[in-house]
């Protein structure tokens, strides 16, 4: 059961840091500074429906170290990694207490939003800029629809993979 | 399968964020109107000659410079200032009034006096980077 659950944790962490290097493939959608279309968190979604929320949290703290040391920016790494962190926890709360009423769509648009406020406050601690606040409702906004294609995106694989035994915990 | 479905509280958390983006939009656009700037920097010949505080209960205050082509004077009041006076040709400098919002300028070319309203520092920021 053990090796099971490494292999699959192990594997969510590369669908993760793949799915981020997809997307640093595609120039940025908007000029705003951090609007990204988040597919990494497609990873910790998986994670999260499939095998609950301690997957979910180990997937998001790996890929996210592992990430930042790929790219090789400690700054990137910080940003990332609180945004992952506290969004992962955020969806995790979500699922836990709604699970009736939310689905992975909505819990997915929860968990960008939070990532992107997050990652603006982690970078207004580095650099003590309140200016960079200008910039919080467009990205509170784009991650409505960052969030659903995610959570579409997600549901789909969950769909598919659910009926599997590698589910399995 | 239960994750199939869109539930209603999924809308419900879409509706929340654009009603918060759009809160947070429209206060930050008042914040930006209510700010003022705090110093006035006055160049002359692209180099500064002056910095001048500006306050709300400042009171009347001139200063003359002298310019490329004769001399300049801009009046402070109550945290504002205007070009009063100057001996330039077309008088646009003082045509264009009161400033007081950060990043606001009163340009007199020919005479090279630049009036600049800068803020208390926190909106310096040009881009910002990942």
């Amino acid at each position: 059961m053990e090796t099971r659950r490494v292999t699959n944790l192990a594997l969510l962490v590369s669908i993760g840091l793949v799915l981020s290097i997809i997307e640093s493939a595609f120039p940025p959608l908007l000029p705003i500074p951090g609007a990204k279309l988040g597919l990494a968190n497609i990873a910790t979604v998986i994670a999260l429906y499939l095998f609950g929320p301690a997957m979910a949290l180990e997937v998001t703290i790996i890929r996210t170290i592992l990430g930042g040391l790929l790219r090789g920016s400690v700054v990137g790494l910080f940003l990332s990694f609180s945004g992952g962190l506290v969004s992962t926890l955020v969806m995790i709360a979500l699922y836990l207490l709604f699970k009736r009423y939310l689905s992975v769509i909505g819990v997915s648009v929860a968990g960008a939003v939070t990532h992107n406020v997050i990652q603006l406050a982690a970078a207004y601690l580095l650099i003590h800029q309140a200016a960079i606040f200008f910039y919080l409702p467009y990205l509170m906004l784009i991650a409505v629809p960052t969030g659903l294609f995610v959570g579409f995106a997600s549901r789909r694989v969950t769909v598919s993979l659910e009926g599997l035994s590698l589910a399995a915990r | 399968m239960k994750v199939r479905k869109v539930k209603a509280a999924d809308i419900a958390v879409v509706v929340l964020v654009v009603a918060a983006s759009v809160v947070t939009m429209v206060m930050i656009a008042r914040a930006r109107t209510g700010e003022k700037g705090s110093t006035a920097i006055i160049e002359v010949n692209g180099k500064e000659s002056r910095r001048v505080e500006l306050g709300q209960n400042q009171s009347r205050t001139r200063i003359t410079l002298k310019g490329l082509h004769g001399t300049s004077t801009v009046e402070f009041y109550k945290g504002r200032v205007r070009m009063l006076k100057s001996t330039c040709r077309d008088k646009i400098c003082i045509g264009m009034g009161w400033v007081d919002v950060p990043d606001e300028s009163i340009v007199c070319l020919p005479n090279r006096v630049v009036i600049r309203v800068l803020g208390t520092g926190k909106n310096k920021v040009d881009a910002v980077t990942e």
